[in-house]
């Protein structure tokens, strides 16, 4: 009996979440006063995206390069460190897991300012690979943890055999393990996209060039118009092209997503 | 999963520490040093520098961004050498310069507001101009207050790129409809308080007597200096290391602002303004009088009947901020000579006058000060006439950035307790000021 | 190094020497990435703040050499700093208690699988696939002066972001769309772990859906709300992004957070990498000391 007002309600608490989304959207397109769209509905908005300094061309590639090169490096050092971690006894390895996690407990900036430095000295300043290499550092402590215990998910008697068979380490890896992580992988691979995609501060200390800038870092520069009016307009359309691939993302590995939170140690 | 941390994981551990230890022993070596100075020093390719057909780089700052692309244009259009321009956010510039030059990747050449020259120039920012500088035609009608404000121990480090003027602007036809005599604009302080305060009698929906930047350090830099000193005062001493901010002088301004603002005439949004907007209101046709860039003359002829005059001080008297930007070659960059011939150029007369003079922007040679484009609008030739004046100034102190400019600095504390607040503070933000400046 | 021994596994009887040793060797192998990468990018630069903090290192000339204390007592005279404190914890606490509490709310809202709490949920989570910084952009156009649909509400002009108090809850509200989901969902996982068992017999017992929830529920999802407390606590003390975006620290410095301030003395004008770096390691422990305290107290409560 309570159900209907009860879908009323909830229905209306969901609508008052997706509001602001929808809203950059419609508001990205419609006419507003300040910006390239003053009259009628029209791309106007993501016109002035195309033809700011470098393109959005340019900082979307930027983006893609960062986030796919970020993954990249994740899934190898998560996958190699995870399943050291899981299947091999060695001398440090409790070290190395717990300094690895302690990564959680420093904040962003005290690793930033030295990080500036240290990618000066390695010749990796201003380079979107440096960005990565750092990106990828942050999300070790999550990345390392979820690998390692989705090879210890793995029922015992595949490891037994998968290293017994006479086959190497790397090979049983490859052939019997890695496919049995593979949602524990894509896990990873999903968090460090989302991560690096979306990382505002860290490009804002490491990347100089403005040519270089990552997708957040260039429509933030962008609100800034000569003359004081701010383009609001801009930033409603450069918002639309940051949220779009995430919020894809997010709806088709729903599932991922939600087992990135179930791993096991969150309860308790 | 639980984890015991044996003797043998601390010992690991502190394995770990070591070496990282002893390696930021590289980190801190490869500090600072072998990062100054340009590969070639400029003067060397001859007063010209070299047009070779490289590819440059420029930054400068969003409110330029006129100027600065008119200008690049015409170079480009002329020679092989070819400049890529970056418009930076206003609010960014500063760290932004400030990280570039911590790791080495500073552009060719950029542009810098003329009052964080000073502070640049010592930290090495800039190749070495001098004798560059030396060898051009003009030398001695380049803008002396800019030039001082990029010397640091006797070198030159900037020539002048876009001179900004502030000016009195007033709204014409508001003066009309309040009675006032549109083509005369306020002469001492008295006036501008009156005239402002008259606008606002008209009671029009939506317009106000005056506006400024109420949370924004340089716009009332920018404007309000010039009324000191039109008055015969100074607002530091000459080694900008203490403010005098709290003169007699000074407070005059401040209280005839605390009166505008008591009696409504200043239109609300002034107090959250950052700087974003201060200039949008004038433009909308809101305000009747307001001190304002030059440089934004021909954007508000577009909307409004513009009338001109000097920043007066408290008795008469006219002066103007000379600010604007400077620019330089930078230490990093690998084609100074090419980046000079770009500076090279922007010193001539057909830069001067051909593209800044023609966008109604001061010219920064004194022997360009009358020319073709100033003749056809007296308000032109006025404004360059008052760049001259003895009391326009340049004001230069090594911090002025963080006194003046910086989001939340100790000015913006001073003026917004004088204008929104009671001003009983004005000693303690005054001293604060000064703290800041000698540091 | 020695080779410690190893644990027997269960099955198998005691492994051959050669056995560890490759063990050993191959277990290296594959967490040599992660050993290299958590060195040179983690414990190289912590070693590397802390030599800063100790020395005179401008962001133009580099290091100069030893500085004694004089980087942590110019850090602790910045006029800026203990304002910039007591805003951070304000933030903290206000944005942790509200986050916290709608989340739960949420939370208990969806917790039966259903369509349609599967269709609310995804809409409560959506907000969450967003970047910090995209959804910062999304409000500072959503709070603009002059396009924000929230004006056509009264005649007076709102500044969302004008005065400290109203840039403070705008903010809050930024933060709150954009994480009550996440939390939400680590709350979801906690009460889902609390059998039907548990409420029956509750409701054999004859307690009413409040006496429930407080009695049974809150404190099985202890766990949960102790992870989520200390998550959201470590992340709004540190929060930057959303403040550099809306407000930059203004109005009148009123909404700078102390990892602002740790940017500013580096790159905005001051360009002093000592005092920052200084700054940040006094950041870094008084967090380590909050979670230790946090980490205690909420844990202590269990069994």
């Amino acid at each position: 009996m309570y159900r209907i007002p009860s879908r009323v309600l909830t229905g209306a608490l969901a609508l008052l979440f997706l509001f602001p989304l929808v809203w950059a959207a419609v508001a990205s397109v419609s006419p507003q006063g300040g910006t390239a769209q003053v009259h009628g509905w029209g791309l106007g908005n993501y016109h002035t995206l195309v033809h700011y300094q470098a393109g959005i061309g340019q900082y979307l590639l930027n983006s893609t390069a960062v986030s796919l090169m970020t993954v990249a490096f994740t899934l190898v050092v998560s996958g190699l460190g995870g399943y050291a971690f899981a299947m091999f006894r060695f001398p440090g390895r409790n070290a190395l897991f717990l300094v690895t996690l302690a990564i959680l407990m420093v904040p962003y900036a005290t690793l930033l300012i030295p990080l500036y430095v240290l990618l000066n000295d390695l010749g990796l300043q201003n380079t979107l690979v440096g960005l990565s290499l750092v990106l990828t550092m942050f999300q070790l402590p999550f990345a390392v943890f979820m690998m390692r215990i989705s090879f210890e998910a793995v029922p015992k008697e595949l490891r037994e055999s998968a290293l017994v068979d006479g086959c190497g380490s790397f090979r049983a890896l490859r052939h019997i393990l890695l496919p049995a992580v593979r949602p524990g992988l894509v896990t990873v691979g999903m968090f460090a996209f989302l991560a690096a995609w979306n990382d505002f501060i860290t490009p804002l200390v490491l990347i100089s060039d403005s040519a270089k800038s990552p997708l957040p870092l260039a429509v933030a520069n962008m609100r800034q118009q000569v003359m004081g009016i701010v383009d609001y307009g801009a930033t409603e359309a450069g918002v639309v092209v940051l949220a779009l691939p995430c919020i894809l993302i997010f709806l088709a590995l729903q599932r991922h997503y939600v087992r990135g939170f179930m791993s096991g140690a969150l309860k308790g | 999963m639980r984890l015991d941390i044996s003797n043998n994981t601390r010992r690991a551990i502190a394995g770990f520490a070591v070496a990282a230890f002893t390696m930021t022993g590289i980190a801190a070596c490869g500090g600072g040093d072998d990062k100054k100075g340009p590969a070639a020093a400029p003067a060397a390719a001859g007063v010209d520098g070299v047009d070779d057909g490289s590819p440059l780089t420029l930054w400068t700052r969003a409110p330029l961004e006129l100027q600065a692309k008119a200008l690049v244009d015409a170079y480009n259009g002329s020679h092989k050498n070819q400049v890529k321009l970056t418009i930076v956010p206003n609010d960014d510039y500063v760290s932004k310069v400030g990280a570039a030059a911590g790791s080495g990747d500073l552009p060719d050449l950029f542009a810098a507001d003329i009052v964080y020259v000073p502070n640049w120039a010592k930290g090495g920012l800039f190749a070495d101009l001098t004798d560059s500088i030396a060898k051009l035609p003009n030398a001695d009608k380049i803008n002396q207050a800019h030039l001082a404000a990029g010397t640091y121990e006797n070198k030159k480090y900037v020539l002048p790129f876009v001179l900004d003027l502030s000016v009195m602007f007033w709204n014409k036809d508001l003066y009309k409809q309040a009675g006032l005599d549109p083509e005369k604009g306020p002469t001492t302080l008295q006036e501008f308080k009156d005239q402002a305060l008259a606008v606002q009698k008209l009671n029009k929906p939506g317009v106000y007597g005056t506006f400024f930047g109420g949370n924004c350090g340089g716009c009332n830099v920018f404007t309000w200096f010039p009324m000191i000193w039109a008055s015969g005062a100074d607002v530091m001493n000459p080694d900008g290391t203490k403010s005098l901010l709290d003169g007699t002088a000074a407070k005059q301004v401040y209280s005839t602002w605390h009166d505008l603002q008591a009696a409504g005439a200043i239109a609300p949004g002034a107090k959250d303004e950052t700087g974003a907007t201060w200039v949008a209101a004038f433009q909308q046709g809101k305000i009747g009088v307001m001190p304002y860039p030059a440089t934004l003359l021909p954007t508000a002829d577009k909307t409004v009947k513009v009338g001109v005059g000097p920043i007066p001080g408290v008795s008469g008297g006219g002066s103007t901020f000379v600010g604007g930007d400077g620019i330089g070659v930078s230490k990093d960059s690998k084609k100074a000579q090419q980046a000079w011939n770009f500076l090279a150029w922007l010193m001539t007369e057909k830069a001067q006058v051909d593209v800044l003079a023609k966008n109604n922007t001061s010219v920064a040679r004194s022997d360009l000060a009358t020319n073709t484009y100033s003749a056809k609008d007296p308000r032109v030739s006025l404004i360059n006439e008052i760049a001259g004046r003895a009391d326009s100034k340049t004001p230069v102190a090594i911090n002025f950035q963080q006194a003046f400019n910086a989001p939340g600095s100790p000015w913006v504390s001073l003026f917004r307790d004088q204008v929104y607040g009671n001003g009983s503070a004005l000693a303690k933000d005054n001293e604060a000021i000064t703290q800041v400046l000698g540091q | 190094m020695t080779v410690r021994s190893l644990p027997a596994v269960a099955a198998d009887s005691r492994p051959s020497r050669r056995r560890r040793w490759s063990s050993a060797l191959a277990g290296w192998g594959y967490a040599t990435p992660t050993a290299a990468f958590v060195l040179i990018f983690f414990v190289v630069p912590i070693a590397i703040v802390a030599r800063m903090s100790v020395s005179d290192w401008k962001l133009f000339t580099g290091d100069r050499g030893w500085n004694s204390g004089k980087n942590f007592q110019s850090a602790l005279d910045d006029r800026l700093l203990w304002p910039a404190v007591w805003f951070t914890v304000k933030y903290t606490v206000v944005t942790t208690v509200i986050l916290l509490a709608l989340a739960l709310g949420l939370a208990l809202l969806v917790q039966e699988s259903s369509r349609w709490t599967g269709l609310l949920r995804t809409s409560f989570l959506i907000p969450s696939a967003l970047g910090l910084a995209s959804a910062s952009l999304l409000f500072y156009a959503l709070y603009s002066p002059q396009s924000s649909p929230l004006l056509g509400f009264t005649d007076k002009p709102i500044s969302f972001l004008g005065t400290p108090v109203s840039a403070l809850w705008s903010t809050v509200v930024l933060i709150v769309w954009r994480y009550a989901g996440f939390y939400m969902l680590l709350l979801l996982v906690g009460l889902q772990s609390i059998s039907a068992d548990v409420y029956e017999a509750a409701r054999l017992d004859g307690a009413n859906r409040w006496q429930t929830f407080r009695r049974i529920t809150l404190p099985l999802l202890r766990p949960s709300l102790a992870l989520s407390t200390i998550m959201c606590v470590t992340g709004s003390l540190l929060a930057f992004d959303q403040f550099y975006i809306l407000t930059k620290g203004g109005p009148d410095n009123s909404t700078i957070t102390i990892v602002q301030l740790v940017y500013n003395s580096a790159f905005q004008g001051r360009n002093d990498l000592g005092r920052a770096a200084a700054l940040s390691i006094l950041v870094l422990g008084a967090l380590l000391i909050i979670n230790v305290v946090q980490f205690r107290g909420l844990r202590g409560k269990e069994d």
